[in-house]
């Protein structure tokens, strides 16, 4: 925006110095004078505690400006990730013996450990690209679409958004969709739900790929209150549709007193599960809506971002977001951003910690964790500063911390002596490079 | 049905309202400062809503947000 102005100023002003010397104004002075791409570029570690996921990341979004305000952006996101994550399965008191989700082999979990799979490791290349421009004189166009693809997963989307000022532009309405078309192909074909586990090459209870569609809507309003304060409200809609089952996920069938996950019976000769393991199974639907809400003020050169989400879905999952970031200044060409972000979730109405064989078998259940009740906070500081060539730098190194409960209705017997809930501690750290 | 069209009152009046706030086009220095934009880093922003959307069941809010991807 600002950048913008520049040009204009410097235009106006050159046009000005053209007529008092009696020449013509050179057309090409614009042309001259703005970069025509800017690029915004970043290196990210994200780290999980323990053997958990690791990710690291390189991104970059490339803006081209057109005449009349019109702009091209291309983004470009390669993650690398590798780690293991909880399967599901709960902590037991003996070894428990898995199959690999390949089917090819399996690994054992000592006692009293949470048990992860392994064999997390895949790289994601994701591609975006968009196109803004003005519509009349008080609206903004902008079409886009999106594709990504790592080893078991592809996304193929489109998305736009129109934006149109009122009131001498500072009222601002919106609105936008986005359609996802992705196609999930897991690592040794998707499980039949709520089947049981299987010895190491015995892939009976495996389907073909599946797919998942997933339709966003958001309308929104933008309102400048006055000199310093510009707040924002959105509405957003989703839908997903497909195969929303996370294939890697199982939940312990255990025994309806003791809570112990049931011992299974092994093949002579073939290695495979020690014990009585289900994959999950979740709603082939699901329907979330959003409420956010937020402030930007500005006080003598300090600027406060302040934002609350509520979201609730058709799962019966409720959350509350509350982030905050405070940009201090610090010297002429360099600030420090605080950021605290607090989060809560409840969980969604089929999520157990375990599935007793005393009571039938449900038509859902999960035991992710990421479906369960917990809260999170994010705390971080950034420092931002502009280079000797005029561009912008910027490190922010932050700490993720969630913690969650089981409902204590879902524990039985000896499962209420072990932590049930894995608790996950990450380290975000991000260098952005402007240029 | 009586919430939705209290809620659909409150942004009428809201709206209502709007046309006699905001500031005049002189008056926009501050408010075209980058650090006074909605969204001042994009590529921050995408982070964000990529490492929530795998990590939490919720996503989106400020924009489409952290979809595409099979770690969720």
């Amino acid at each position: 925006m600002s950048r913008k102005e520049n040009c204009s100023i410097s235009a106006a002003l050159a046009a000005a110095t053209c007529t008092l010397l009696g020449s013509g104004v050179p057309a090409p002075v614009d042309a001259q004078e703005e970069p025509l791409w800017d690029f915004n570029t970043s290196l990210l570690y994200y780290g999980e505690d323990g053997d958990r996921v690791k990710d690291f990341s390189v991104s970059a979004i490339a803006r081209r400006m057109f005449v009349d305000d019109r702009f091209l952006t291309l983004s470009l996101t390669v993650d690398g990730l590798t780690g293991a994550t909880p399967s599901g399965a709960i902590r037991q008191d003996v070894p428990q013996t898995f199959t690999r989700p390949s089917g090819n082999a399996a690994y054992t979990v000592p006692p009293e450990v949470l048990p992860l799979d392994d064999t997390f490791k895949d790289t994601r290349v994701a591609l975006g690209a968009g196109w803004q421009q003005p519509v009349g004189e008080t609206s903004l166009i902008n079409v886009g679409a999106s594709a990504s693809r790592e080893y078991d997963y592809t996304h193929v989307g489109v998305n736009a958004k129109m934006a149109r000022d009122f009131n001498q532009r500072n009222t601002t309405l919106s609105a936008g969709f986005a359609y996802s078309f992705d196609s999930l192909d897991p690592v040794g074909g998707a499980p039949t739900p709520l089947t049981p586990m299987l010895d190491v090459g015995d892939t009976s209870n495996r389907l073909g790929d599946q797919d998942k569609d997933v339709l966003d809507l958001i309308i929104g309003i933008t309102q400048v209150l006055s000199r310093n304060l510009v707040v924002q409200a959105n509405y957003s809609y989703s839908k997903s549709d497909g195969y929303l089952t996370d294939p890697y996920k199982v939940l312990s069938l255990v025994d309806g007193t003791t809570g112990d996950t049931l011992l299974r019976t092994l093949t002579p000769g073939v290695a495979g599960p020690s014990h009585q393991f289900l994959f999950e199974n979740r709603p082939g639907e699901r329907t979330k809506h959003s409420i956010y809400g937020q402030v930007k003020y500005y006080m003598n050169g300090k600027v406060l971002d302040a934002s609350y989400r509520y979201m609730t879905d058709d799962w019966d999952i409720d959350s509350h977001t509350v982030d905050l970031r405070y940009r201090i200044p610090f010297g002429a060409d360099s600030y420090f951003e605080p950021h605290l972000r607090f989060y809560t979730q409840s969980e969604a109405e089929f999520y157990q910690l375990s599935i007793p064989d005393s009571q039938p078998l449900p038509g859902f259940a999960s035991a992710d964790y990421r479906l369960g009740n917990f809260d999170a906070i994010t705390a971080g500081l950034k420092y931002g500063w502009r280079t000797r060539n005029d561009n912008e730098m910027s490190v922010r190194v932050e700490a993720y911390r969630q913690s969650g409960t089981v409902p204590s209705s879902q524990i039985i017997g000896n499962q209420a002596a072990r932590d049930n809930y894995p608790d996950l501690n990450a380290v975000i750290v991000q260098v952005g490079y402007r240029f | 049905m009586r919430r939705t069209i209290g809620v659909a009152a409150a942004a009428l009046l809201f709206c209502a309202g709007c046309s006699s706030m905001g500031v005049e086009p002189w008056e926009r220095d501050i408010l075209a400062k980058d650090e006074m934009q909605l969204t001042t880093d994009e590529l921050e922003a995408a982070t964000d809503d990529h490492i929530y959307f795998s990590k939490e069941a919720s996503s989106g809010g400020r924009g489409f947000g952290g979809g595409g991807c099979g770690c969720n």
